[in-house]
């Protein structure tokens, strides 16, 4: 399996019950067919001996996860290995990030789709003709091009805290509710400011699905977009429309509606109404940055990167500090990209090894007995970790939940271990207290 | 059927942008050298002496899948210009600001064009679309691509179906692939005669930014202008104070 790139990870779909490949994306160079098909094949083996084969592993260090979605779909994802390589990288922890790929993947097809037309294909040329409207989301989730996103792996909102939260939120409100709709969110940055009580109610991965399409419209520079969307627990077979309006440069705001107000009409008479009194208010936000965190809070010198997860409100806030003033006598720190890279390795290894998942993995309790994320060891334990640490010849990470929240930080090597503990519930409880989040 | 398009820069003065005058509107337009992004809560601004109208219009952007709607909007935005082509998965809306000197009185206006790109897949597959795109419209353009024979083909039925709407203008786009041209310049004069109506066109890389979209603009802002003027028998009519988003 050495024939991908390095590090590189492709997608493969194709009709479960006969095998024709329906589409394939990522990786410059794409797999020959008969590798495809040798995939599609031992797959199909498998499931007539009675075994579903869900990952396997190569000897050049690659990964295959297959996974078929409502009987008639079925994703594959390759990887060439060479992911990670921290000393928290394990094959779990790639095939983890695989499987969530698939899970992503597949609820970007039913968004853009429905779930009927992919269920019920009767025409699989016009069914290949309309995937080809879900590329730009499916590449933007194989890119994973947006540093500083994490709620494709946890499924938790990413969000922003912004200065001024309650101005926001009752223009939020307001907004939706002219635009006759319960669900309004408020997206700066690429991140959740504000959004209606509804919204919270949205399946999790719905709320970050229509997140990374907020993003993804919001980086073409347009004003305004009326979009269809299907949901993909709430509504997979009727259409909703995303209606989201550029309020200023990288603050945009949406709704989802019924047939009305129309875009026009929305545009015209409603978004100058509710929101030109904000446009300070929003700048504001605007000004604190990718650091997700209003000024108030100060960040402890030693630490280098955060993700902090709110488990009830399934949101979470996370920033990297950009690396400064290392002494010539310490060992270099990781650039910043890789901090976010560490971020996520860290995650998935706590999460798979010691930390409750029900709240951030979304599968259902079948299916999470099935598939079974934690390593077995996990599950011999009689209680239940709550804190957790790692070192690496990188960074040190710490980790530790709470009943509200989880935590990870990585520091860099010059901390002393013993102080990981201190430094972590410090940071917790200062985020907390400043921002109520 | 256009009746009596005004004639190419009887309205408006031709490449104003390169006018010593005009540097002081179209700075309001540009930051860093590079076309500005308004958002919808902004709009250009000029010092309080120099009081200046804004017209606002909305312009649908017709043609099938790939022809280049979405390129064509980036281009005229000053945005960037995808690549490849992923396709428009519902109605997008991008704002251009335009000044422009009107050659009768001098005034100046800035025109607010929204320029509504709609996916053409999408457009078929969910009936609602359509119709909030003709909502209120001012202008369409019928896009059609000189590679591509039946997008040209189709023109004519396109256009009969706009019957409401008296702007019109026919953008022809990737002019740049002449190697893969498929539409040959006899065919183009002879549309314009039998329909009376413009083709434009655009394509290639995008060079001082403002050069390269003056003559699309213009001719658009003085169809538009023509025609308000036409049906109100004021030039005034649309004109509006921006007071209410004036930052
Ligand atoms: N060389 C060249 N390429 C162009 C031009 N205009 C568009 N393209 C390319 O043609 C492809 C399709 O353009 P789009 O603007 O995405 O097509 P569209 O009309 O928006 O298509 P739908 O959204 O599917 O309806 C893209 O790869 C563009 O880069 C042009 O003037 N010259
Ligand atoms: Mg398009």
């Amino acid at each position: 399996m050495m024939m991908l790139q390095h590090g590189s990870t492709q997608l493969l779909c194709l009709t479960a019950s006969s095998g024709v490949p329906l589409f394939t994306r990522g990786a410059s160079k794409q797999l020959p067919f008969s590798v495809i098909g040798s995939l599609n094949g031992v797959h199909m083996f498998g499931g007539g001996q009675g075994v579903e084969l869900s990952c396997c592993e190569t000897e050049g260090g690659g990964r295959v996860v297959w996974r078929v979605f409502q009987d008639s779909v079925m994703l594959i994802a390759v990887s060439a290995g060479g992911q990670g390589g921290a000393g928290c990288s394990s094959s779990k922890v790639e095939e983890v990030r695989l499987q969530r790929l698939l899970e992503n993947v597949w609820s970007c097809m039913v968004l853009v789709l429905g779930q009927d037309e992919l269920t019920d294909v009767r025409n699989v040329e016009r069914l290949k003709r309309d995937l080809r409207s879900c590329f730009t989301l499916i590449d933007q989730l194989l890119e994973e091009r947006q540093e500083g996103i994490l709620g494709h792996l946890t499924h938790c909102a990413d969000s922003l805290l912004p200065p001024n939260p309650a101005l926001l939120q009752e223009a939020v409100d307001g907004f939706a509710e002219a635009a006759e709709s319960e669900f309004g969110c408020l997206v700066v940055h690429g991140r959740v400011a504000a959004a209606t009580e509804k919204w919270w109610r949205l399946a999790p991965q719905e709320v970050v699905l229509l997140s990374a399409l907020m993003r993804s419209l919001s980086a073409s520079g347009s004003a305004s977009c009326d979009y269809p969307v299907f949901l993909p627990k709430g509504s997979p077979t009727v259409a909703h429309r995303l209606l989201r309006f550029q309020l200023l440069p990288g603050a945009d705001v949406c709704v989802l509606c019924g047939p009305t107000p129309s875009l026009h009409r929305a545009q015209s008479e409603l978004v100058g109404s509710f929101w030109t009194p904000l446009v300070e208010t929003l700048r504001d936000c605007l000004a604190i940055g990718e650091r997700c965190l209003p000024g108030s809070v100060s960040m402890r010198p030693d630490v280098l990167a955060v993700l902090l997860i709110n488990r009830e409100a399934r949101r979470s806030v996370s920033f990297v500090r950009t690396p400064t003033n290392h002494l010539p006598s310490e060992p270099p720190l990781p650039s910043k990209a890789r901090c976010w890279e560490l971020l996520k390795l860290f995650y998935i290894f706590s999460t798979t090894r010691y930390f409750a998942q029900e709240e951030t993995l979304s599968v259902s309790p079948e299916e999470r007995a099935q598939r079974g994320h934690h390593e077995d060891f996990v599950l011999g334990f009689s209680h239940q970790p709550l804190q957790c640490y790692l070192v690496t010849e990188e960074c040190k990470s710490y980790g530790l939940q709470t009943p509200q929240h989880q935590l990870f930080l990585l520091t860099p090597l010059s901390v002393p271990t013993f102080a990981l503990r201190t430094l972590a519930t410090q940071t917790l409880s200062d985020i907390v207290a400043a921002t109520g989040f | 059927m256009a009746q009596d398009a005004p004639s190419s820069g009887s309205i408006v003065v031709a490449d104003w942008h390169q006018c010593k005058d005009s540097k002081e509107y179209f700075s309001k337009i540009l930051h860093k050298k590079r076309r500005k992004n308004f958002g919808l809560l902004e709009s250009p601004v000029m010092p309080p002496h120099v009081a200046v109208d804004t017209v606002h219009y909305k312009i649908f952007i017709s043609g099938k899948s790939g022809v280049g709607k979405t390129a064509l909007t980036a281009r005229l935005a000053g945005l960037n210009i995808p690549n490849l082509h992923y396709e428009t998965t519902g109605i997008e809306t991008t704002v251009v600001y335009w000044p422009v000197k009107l050659r009768e009185n001098g005034r100046v206006l800035f025109f607010r064009l929204q320029l509504w790109d709609c996916g053409e897949n999408t457009l078929r597959r969910f009936d609602h679309l359509l119709p909030a795109c003709k909502e209120q419209v001012d202008a369409v353009l019928f896009l059609f691509s000189f590679t591509d024979r039946t997008s040209f083909d189709d023109l004519s039925n396109q256009i009969a179906k706009w019957t409401g709407t008296s702007v019109k203008l026919v953008v022809g786009t990737k002019f740049d692939l002449f190697m893969h041209c498929d539409v040959p310049e006899r065919d183009v004069r002879d549309f314009q005669e039998t329909w009376n109506l413009r083709v434009l066109r655009v394509g290639g890389e995008v060079s001082d930014g403002l050069g390269d979209v003056a003559p699309l603009l213009n001719c658009l802002a003085e169809n538009l202008w023509h025609q308000d003027c036409v049906t109100a028998g004021s030039a005034n009519r649309r004109s509006q104070q921006d007071t209410g988003t004036l930052l």
